[in-house]
């Protein structure tokens, strides 16, 4: 037994590289922050534009309607080889963009962050559409009436109810989302679970992999009680709107 | 027959395979109130959601103060864009089931669409807002939310709400119909006031009294066709066609 406690939870092992793989989760944060702030806007965007009425947007409807599913059914860790391994050599796009080194990050930052963007805003989208398609059909026929655009009233009206049908949903996605950020790794950017994959094969000792397993824990977990909680509260807000709408 | 303000010839609209409007002709003159009766699926609510374009008649013209509101770039689509604007500034529509927004308060519900729709600064959408809703009634309500009012008085700051656009027409589709009995009154009365101060109505409703005292002329409709039409007492009292006489007996029934 002591041989699994010496591979697993060697303390003298954590304690050498706690900081080394703490700076390393930050990393991991950082990407979950930029990718997850992004993801939103994007995801945001991609569910409105799928709701637009009338023949004139068939096309972009369509086409959003498609990258949606698309990127849905292809495994991230694919999307992620397939940026960082090919836009680099896309030279017609301008060095700055094909190879970016923004703030101070290295690029594959950035291929892992348009991943997450990409795959995510997808994901995203859906939760969105759940929550617009939410939202009672008289209220845009109350905002149309009232002579505003379909746009306006989706602005004014129906997202403002739209996001707060959703927060359990959305906040399942981001918990995902940080947890999907240790698959940057493979493009060798230095996060949490690179930095402890080296420490396994120095070392042959999986302790730093635990740390980095404990940090993620220590963030998703409440997150999933949180998700429980909005969850059960939603639940009781509905009862009560019901007794409400009978009382 | 003054000044027309609305005519509808030959309106017919399906929804797939099933014809809910079969040709309806109505001329509403500027001022009149038309109260709209007829059973369940007769296509009253269809009738005023063509009114404004809501859902665009297949068939027919529709003329809002001399204007062909069904003709236009991309008619039928639901967007014919300036045909909407033109349609939405004149007329007003309030429903049965109120929709309220619900994260707005009274004021706001009151004052967005003047801020968004014609362009307003808030302030003035605001003063505007805070004298429609004194107006019916509730100058002391401002600041609640929709869930905090009663049906009654929500649908009262729905009126307001459609007023505040300062529409040519105002459509009421069942206003009172999801009312507690108590509170269909004070409703009534808001609408009896507005058309005492000359407003065009046309108002789907259930409320006979309400249909013969306010009402200029009573519309029945069957079947997706206008079967009788006239001066209210002599339709509602005494009809005509065999159609409402069977209507109106179930009405009375009840
Ligand atoms: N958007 C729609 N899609 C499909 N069918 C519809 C739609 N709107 C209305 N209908 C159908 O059209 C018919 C007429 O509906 P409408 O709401 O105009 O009747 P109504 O006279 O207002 O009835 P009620 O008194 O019950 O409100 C009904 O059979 C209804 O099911
Ligand atoms: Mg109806």
């Amino acid at each position: 037994m002591s041989v699994f406690f010496e591979q697993y939870f060697d303390f003298h092992i954590m304690g050498e590289h706690f900081w080394e793989v703490f700076d390393a989760f930050l990393q991991n944060l950082l990407i979950f922050v930029v990718a997850g702030i992004v993801a939103l806007a994007w995801g945001l965007l991609l569910a409105v534009v799928r709701q637009t009425p009338g023949r004139k947007t068939g096309v972009l409807r369509f086409i959003t309607i498609a990258y949606i599913d698309l990127l849905r059914a292809i495994p991230l860790l694919v999307i992620i080889l397939i940026i960082s391994g090919g836009v680099p050599f896309l030279t017609f796009i301008p060095k700055g963009i094909r190879i970016p080194e923004w703030f101070g990050k290295p690029d594959p930052f950035w291929y892992g962050v348009a991943a997450l963007v990409f795959v995510y805003g997808a994901y995203m989208a859906e939760v969105y559409r759940a929550g617009i398609e939410a939202v009672p059909r008289g209220q845009m026929e109350a905002a149309r009436s009232l002579g505003m655009s379909h746009l306006q009233a989706m602005r004014y009206i129906v997202v403002p109810q739209a996001v707060t049908k959703i927060p359990a949903p959305m906040l399942n996605e981001l918990i995902s989302l940080l947890k999907d950020t240790t698959l940057v790794s493979f493009i060798a950017f230095a996060e949490s679970t690179l930095v402890s994959r080296e420490i396994l094969a120095e070392q042959l000792n999986s302790s730093a992999l635990i740390l980095t397993a404990f940090f993620f824990l220590v963030i998703c977990l409440p997150g999933a009680r949180l998700v429980d909680f909005l969850i059960r509260r939603n639940q009781a807000k509905v009862t009560r709107g019901a007794h409400i709408e009978v009382g | 027959m003054a000044e027309p303000m609305l005519q509808l010839k030959g309106i017919h609209k399906r929804f797939g395979n099933l014809e809910v409007l079969k040709g309806v002709d109505l001329d509403v003159a500027k001022g009149e109130v038309i109260c709209i009766l007829g059973p369940s699926g007769s296509g009253k609510s269809t009738l005023l959601r063509c009114v404004n374009l809501l859902e665009p008649p297949e068939e027919g013209e529709i003329f809002l103060e001399g204007r062909d509101i069904c003709k236009g770039p991309g008619s039928g689509t639901g967007e014919q864009s300036w045909n909407l604007d033109y349609v939405r500034q004149r007329v007003g529509m309030v429903f049965q089931q109120f929709n309220l927004f619900p994260h707005k308060t009274a004021l706001q519900n009151v004052s967005l669409a003047p801020q968004t729709v014609l362009g307003r600064s808030k302030a003035e959408a605001e003063e505007k807002g805070r004298a429609l809703l004194e107006r019916v009634g509730l100058g002391d309500r401002l600041g609640q939310y929709p869930e905090t009012l009663s049906g009654g008085q929500q649908q009262r700051v729905a009126i307001a709400r459609a007023l505040a656009m300062e529409p040519h027409v105002m459509l009421f589709d069942e206003v009172t119909s999801a009312l507690d009995p108590e509170l269909v009154k004070e409703v009534l009365d808001t609408m009896r006031e507005l058309a005492g101060e000359g407003m065009t109505m046309l108002v789907v409703t259930h409320e006979m009294g309400f249909a013969k005292e306010v009402g200029d002329r009573v519309v029945f409709m069957d079947g997706g066709v206008v079967v009788e039409q006239g001066d209210p007492k002599q339709v509602l009292d005494s009809p005509r066609e065999e159609r409402t006489q069977r209507f109106l007996g179930l009405v009375l029934e009840r």
